[in-house]
């Protein structure tokens, strides 16, 4: 039990008459990165909202750190790292000011001026909050988020509205973090390509429900739409486009005209995941409406 | 590190982030330092009627007040809600004891920024209106407990109307003019025997005019006690209504604050 991080069984959330997470099971081991996939509205944002402690009104058992999230108290809260969404707070505070301050906050924290220099913002350490670029904006919230040396952390959508360059680099400093021994990583993205390329651990999230969860190998094989084969007389929808060209062949006795296979990306793959996951839903919520 | 301490220091960080933006420092001392000075140089010449003393003595009490009220119940919520709006607020809940440190923090401003504000007035209040320190103790004790009582009767409350309101536009919006027309009605510009029956109920219902009184207590003469209603100061009432204030704050504003803290 004590390798668990964090164990969620059955959880229920509504808002209102929204029914926002319909009943999701998960399981994070110490020290592993961990990647909720989904489309935005799938639900991730309050599902990680319910983790940290900051949600109430939840049916199910969850348990991050041995314990409830809504109940734990200030010494579970200082085993937590939270990077949110789009944070723009304390726009009138100095980096390092700001940085020093939270860190004051926590019995064993890391040195300020390292962190500052791990994630490439002592040239920055006078300037204000408010007026750092979005991704010096983003590593400072990183800094806040790990400067306690949390057991979890969790990072929600870190990567929106970065250029390329600055994507690589988080990617890279995420991977750096994921290194150190025991660090729980719980990151939310909309972007398959972040998740395959950071996490051990991809779980897909689509209407409030895990629809699959596994290495990014697995969740490929698992999402792994049928390809297309199409030539001068017809098109075939199959899960063996090579067994259906070999058929062709034999069939026409020689080369095949027209003959074109196409084999879907794993991003339309995954596209088609969350078109059945929400056509499921809603057929299932039509049954249920009878 | 301890809460408090920590809080303390934030507070300390805080003022001086507000101190070292300009426009921040002059847009807050314009509001009620500047329309005080605006409006003893205008209007202060004049005597109270009936009264030997000068507008610009009978005012300053009045402002001086209302530099606690308005910090308190305009200032505090539209810096909260700003913090809100801007996440600070969000960051102090992931943060161990992030809430305590914060609004230590916040009290910390508040009761610098009406310590400025006051001494600022007072500061103006001695050439332009001739106004004295107080002259016996029993009156400085006065100033201690009305200023102290009427900052605890408008900072509970309006650090809960802080996290109430959307945002520092909206908080704005909310509280300007009722401030402006409590200002207007509450004695501080114009005596309350000037105003209609029904305005004086309503400003004595507000710890403004109250505390208004308490500092003309101290630090005006008994010539001028024409200028009050029924001729008198009655101290005993202006400590009970602030008090009444101050507890009211105190009990409902933590109510309102683990209220939004649920959400």
């Amino acid at each position: 039990m004590h390798d668990v991080a964090i164990r969620v069984r059955g959880l229920r959330m509504a808002y209102g008459p929204v029914q926002v997470l319909n009943g999701v099971d998960l399981d994070l081991r110490r020290g592993e990165v961990f990647t909720l996939l989904g489309p935005n509205g799938a639900g991730k944002t309050t599902l990680v909202e319910i983790l940290e402690g900051f949600r109430t009104g939840w049916s199910g058992e969850v348990e991050v750190l041995g314990e409830n999230p809504a109940r734990a108290g200030d010494a579970w809260r200082a085993r937590l790292g939270v990077v949110m969404q789009s944070w723009r707070d304390h726009p009138r505070w100095r980096v390092r000011d700001l940085l020093a301050h939270v860190a004051a906050h926590y019995d064993d924290p890391h040195d300020v001026d390292e962190l500052l220099a791990t994630l490439g913002l002592t040239d920055a350490a006078r300037n204000r909050a408010g007026v750092l670029s979005g991704g010096q904006r983003r590593r400072l919230d990183v800094a806040l988020g790990i400067v306690g040396r949390p057991d979890v952390l969790f990072l929600d959508e870190p990567t929106t509205g970065f250029d390329p360059e600055a994507r690589r680099e988080f990617h890279l400093l995420i991977e750096r973090l994921a290194g150190e021994d025991g660090l729980t990583v719980l990151l939310t993205t909309h972007d398959l390509a972040e998740a395959e390329r950071l996490s051990g651990r991809i779980a897909v999230l689509v209407a409030g429900r895990v629809v699959t969860c596994g290495s990014p190998a697995e969740l490929a094989h698992a999402v792994q739409a049928p390809s297309l084969v199409r030539w001068a007389d017809g098109e075939l929808e199959t899960a063996d486009p090579s067994g259906v060209a070999w058929d062709l062949h034999q069939r026409y006795g020689g080369p095949v005209p027209g003959l074109e296979i196409r084999r879907p990306t794993l991003e339309e793959s995954y596209l088609d995941l969350i078109e059945e996951a929400r056509g499921t839903r809603e057929t299932a919520a039509v049954g249920g409406a009878r | 590190m301890n809460a408090t301490i920590l809080g303390l220091r934030r507070g300390w960080t805080e003022q001086l982030n507000i101190w070292s933006d300009r426009k921040e420092l002059l847009n807050g001392l314009a509001g009620t330092v500047g329309t005080y000075v605006v409006l003893i140089l205008f209007i202060g010449g004049n005597n109270v009627p009936g009264t030997p003393v000068s507008m610009a003595a009978f005012m300053t009490p009045g402002f001086l007040a209302f530099a606690v009220f308005s910090t308190g119940l305009m200032g505090l919520p539209m810096l909260i809600a700003a913090d809100r709006e801007e996440g600070t607020l969000m960051r102090a809940r992931t943060l161990p004891g992030g809430i305590r440190v914060y609004l230590t923090g916040r009290a910390v401003t508040t009761l610098l920024t009406i310590a400025l504000n006051a001494a600022l007035v007072l500061l103006a209040a001695v050439p332009l209106a001739g106004v004295a320190a107080p002259p016996t103790p029993g009156r400085w004790l006065t100033l201690v407990w009305v200023l102290v009582l009427g900052t605890l009767a408008v900072v509970p409350i309006g650090a809960a109307i802080g996290t109430l309101v959307s945002g520092p536009k909206a908080a704005a919006a909310m509280l300007a003019l009722p401030a402006m027309l409590l200002m207007l009605i509450s004695g501080v510009m114009f005596p309350l025997e000037m105003m209609p029956g029904v305005v004086r109920g309503i400003a004595q219902v507000f710890p403004l005019y109250w505390q208004g009184l308490g500092l003309r207590a101290v630090f005006l003469p008994d010539s001028v006690l024409a200028a009050e209603l029924g001729n008198s100061r009655p101290l005993g009432r202006a400590a009970a209504v602030l008090g009444a204030w101050a507890v009211g704050g105190i009990v409902l504003a933590p109510w309102l604050l683990r209220r939004v803290r649920g959400r």
